[in-house]
């Protein structure tokens, strides 16, 4: 076996907040090798990544650099020490040539002497990029090739790729791996490999490692692994033991006899109809998706993140544009603004909630009526809100979402996250809507908060409310829902229901493997 | 409270600026051989001393007020107007248009007005109008308009409303549209309390009314604001008309509100900068309709008190506006590094990484 490029050794990564992203982690990376590194949101691979390419420094455990110790203080030492990192995001300006933007990059002028040495890496790698075009005008592919060029021209040895594949249609796909194992080959550049999709790993990769929650969970040679053992691997083999408290009922009625009642209503309250979405970066990010929500009942959307679930909930929540059709009780509300169909009765509780769901300079009180500023309860003679009614409406929601606050003026910043969050919930649940869409609603929420968000929604759903639940956190999914789909590139893997998947086969689906 | 605690600390903060600014400024006068504790008297004393001096204050402040709150309403709806300049010289002009014709006292006085204030707001729809439905910068098209009204306005004054005795000058303003003098022997007019009513109007519009709370959404975060319902292209037009307003009026308290001429000069000679000079206010009070008001008045007397430091003090006129300079970009900075840190953060919002 050869002798490993770059070793990192005991890798623990405590962020300021107290997040542990990384509890102990060993990584290995050997010239002529492509690795994969796997793993689920937040598993810990783009923190261990950041760390190798001298973005982040580590809290403790140390780097070897071919057997001698080092530190990396910023990804020009790492350059240096022939480390290069291609980002998921590409750092282009988009009005200057390929060739500018690798000067750029590389400190050096775009002269003729870059010019030559760039052709010639074009000529030996095979990855060629037109260098007096805009990368404006050029395909992602394209500009990804520059990106990747732009870190070769500084004779990289270790080459970490951070999903490189997600921007990319199968034809570029396919490119990119054969000149990726040219490099491997030729060069014997040493290969990292982000990525969360099960094929590209079992087709490109020769190592797997696998992360979970901070931990190695695994190391394989992929080809004496398979796709059910890295899907395995990937989302753990054990259901969370939580110990759910049971809902408090809202009414007399049992909960079995309801949820009958909800199932022979059978009409959905929701319609989604070959759906599609086009992305930020060009291509589509949802491609052709349809689905019935019925009252209630809970459809949970798993998924790696980034899979369009963000893309699917804008469009149907009236903050991006879609073709297809998304029909409310029978009525068409693709393209209508928010505010319309906040009033149709779909609420949104949104992914992000500083961007989205406050504002974080305003007070409580003004938070809490975001969106209905204009409903007849708050808005009265002359353009004037009622503060009364909407001080009133604040205490309602903080006595019955228990939210912790300083008081109604304080800015909504100074809330801490799972009560921001109540804030959000409370305030788009208040208005007793029939279709609730909710995205990531217990992210980066303690473990109280998470689970008091949950048995909101859980209680929703017994008041006979349709739930649309995007999350990332297969747990969650599984757990909440009726019924589940697994988003995958922009289409379902499936739709079935908690019961009939195992966790194996759900990593499949958000694989990518199945459907 | 927290409010009460948030005013308190702005006007500390404000305090604490201006300190800064005379002592920053007093040292560059020392530096160059003049006394600063001569030349500051003479600054204050000018303004602050007696009615007349204050009386002098509050006129120079008039106007300032008005265009301040074009730059601050825009500004807490996350827009740079810098358009109160043009809008202001329009304003100006249609008030003097309204002696074209004769009409009972107070009528006319609120039909000239009215002139004002809709000359302003139509010159603030064009830019209004390009933002908000092909997304033009309001920076630069509002600067564009105003070049393009100052020598419209240059036009109006030599070819339309000429006075055929004094072609320097626009014909005068007919006594029953101007607004009576307050205090005898100066240049103060009753234009104050309207300068004044109008900041409180706006003050209350921010406040209390939803279409307040929608502007000030969309000047916090668009993107939650737009979650919420808020149609970003009403507002912004919203947003301008009632800065055009403003800026109207601005100009209106000029030529109708300032003896003896009651007229526009050709060149435009007395209301020049006065747009701009808004914008300083705006920073000092925070962008805020009250903060502006006081901001306003000691706007106005450094503009008073700069004269009498020049002829008393012995100070050269270059040397003044370097005092008058540093004080008010020391007052002003607080609100500018509140403004560059929004731009930042969005700006990190759009590019940056997770």
């Amino acid at each position: 076996m050869p002798e490993p490029l770059l070793k990192a050794e005991r890798i623990v990564k405590v962020y300021l907040d107290g997040t542990v992203a990384l509890r102990g982690v060993d990584f290995e990376i050997r010239p002529g090798e492509i690795q994969g590194l796997l793993g689920e949101n937040g598993a810990g691979k783009t923190t261990l990544t950041k760390m190798i390419s001298g973005l982040l420094p580590p809290t403790s455990g140390r780097l070897l650099l071919g057997g001698v110790p080092v530190r990396l203080h910023s990804p020009k030492d790492a350059l240096t020490c022939g480390i290069g990192m291609v980002h998921q995001h590409f750092a282009l300006v988009a009005n200057f040539t390929a060739l500018e933007n690798i000067a750029l990059g590389t400190g050096r002028p775009a002269d003729q002497a870059l010019r030559a040495s760039i052709e010639e890496l074009m000529e030996r790698t095979g990855l060629g990029v037109p260098l007096d075009t805009p990368v404006e005008n050029l395909a992602v592919g394209e500009r990804q090739r520059v990106e990747i060029l732009k870190v070769l021209s500084r004779a990289v040895r270790v080459l970490i790729l951070d999903e490189p594949t997600s921007v990319l249609t199968p034809v570029e796909t396919e490119e990119l791996f054969n000149f990726l194992r040219r490099l491997k080959e030729e060069e014997g550049v040493g290969i990292v490999f982000i990525t969360h999709k099960l094929r590209e790993v079992l087709e490109i990769t020769d190592r797997v490692t696998v992360l979970r929650r901070g931990e190695v969970v695994g190391e394989v040679m992929t080809r004496e692994t398979s796709a059910k053992e890295l899907a395995r691997m990937m989302v753990g083999a054990e259901f969370r033991a939580r110990g759910r408290r049971p809902v408090e009922l809202m009414t007399e009625i049992p909960v079995e006899e309801r949820r009958v009642g909800a199932e022979r209503a059978r009409e959905p309250a929701l319609v989604v109809e070959d759906l599609h979405v086009p992305a930020d970066s060009g291509g589509e990010a949802v491609k052709g998706i349809s689905f019935e929500l019925y009252p209630g009942e809970i459809l949970g959307i798993a998924g790696v993140e980034g899979n369009g679930q963000t893309e699917l909930v804008e469009a149907i929540c009236g903050l991006r544009e879609g073709k297809g059709s998304v029909r409310l009780r029978g009525r068409e509300i693709l393209g209508l603004p928010p505010l319309e169909l906040y009033r149709l009765g779909l609420a949104h509780i949104p992914e992000d909630r500083w961007k989205y769901g406050l504002i974080l300079s305003f007070t409580v009180a003004e938070n809490a009526i975001l969106g209905r500023q204009r409903s007849p309860r708050f808005l009265g003679r002359l353009a004037m809100l009622k503060w009364g009614e909407v001080f009133a409406h604040v205490r309602e929601l903080i006595e019955r979402f228990s939210i912790q606050a300083p008081g109604r003026e304080a800015p909504a910043k100074s809330l801490s996250g799972g009560n921001q969050q109540k804030l959000i919930v409370g305030r788009e649940l208040s208005q007793e809507p029939e279709v609730v869409i909710a995205a990531q609603p217990t992210r980066g929420l303690d473990i109280g908060a998470a689970e008091y968000i949950r048995d909101i929604l859980l209680e929703m759903r017994d008041a006979g409310k349709a739930i649309l639940l995007v999350s990332a956190d297969l747990d969650e999914v599984l757990e909440l829902s009726d019924r589940v789909a697994f988003m995958y590139v922009g289409t379902f893997t499936a739709i079935t229901t908690p019961a009939e998947v195992d966790r194996e086969t759900a990593g499949l689906y958000m694989g990518g493997m199945k459907g | 409270m927290k409010r009460v605690y948030d005013t308190l600390r702005s006007v500390a903060e404000s305090i604490l600026a201006a300190i800064i600014g005379l002592v920053v400024a007093g040292l560059i006068l020392k530096a160059w051989g003049y006394s600063p504790i001569s030349a500051y008297i003479a600054l204050f004393e000018a303004s602050f001393k007696d009615l007349y001096g204050f009386s002098g204050a509050l006129a120079n402040a008039t106007p300032l007020i008005l265009t301040a709150l074009t730059f601050a309403v825009a500004a807490r709806a996350g827009l740079f107007n810098i358009g109160a300049e043009g809008q202001m010289y329009l304003g100006a002009l249609a008030a003097v248009a309204a002696s074209l014709f004769r009409l009972p006292p107070v009528l006319h006085l609120l039909v000239a007005l009215a002139f004002a204030g809709a000359a302003g707001a139509l010159w603030a729809l064009v830019p209004s109008g390009l933002r908000a439905t092909r997304g033009v910068s309001e920076v630069i098209s509002t600067i564009m308009f105003n070049w393009i009204s100052r020598f419209l306005a240059f036009w109006l004054v030599a070819n339309v409303l000429v006075d055929p005795y004094r072609a320097e000058k626009t014909i005068t303003v007919l006594p029953p549209s101007r607004f009576p003098t307050l205090v005898r022997g100066t240049d103060l007019s009753y234009a104050i309390f309207l300068a004044v009513a109008v900041a409180l109007l706006v003050y209350f519009l921010l406040r209390y009314t939803v279409t307040g709370y929608e502007m000030r959404a969309a000047g916090a975060n668009p993107d939650a604001a737009r979650y919420g319902g808020v149609r970003s292209a009403k507002v912004i037009v919203l947003v301008f008309l009632l800065g055009g307003i403003t800026a109207g009026l601005a100009g209106a308290t000029q030529s109708l509100g300032r003896p003896p001429s009651y007229a526009v000069f050709s060149g435009l000679p007395k209301i020049s900068n006065l747009g701009f000079d808004g914008i300083g206010v705006a920073m000092i009070g925070r962008n805020h309709p009250l903060g502006i008001i006081f901001a306003a008045i000691f706007y106005g007397g450094l503009q008073s008190g700069a004269r009498v430091m020049q002829l008393f003090a012995g100070i050269p006129l270059e040397m003044v506006r370097m005092v008058q300079g540093v004080i008010v970009l020391a007052l002003a900075l607080p609100e500018l590094l509140r403004i560059f840190r929004g731009f930042r953060r969005r700006r990190v919002e759009l590019g940056g990484e997770r």
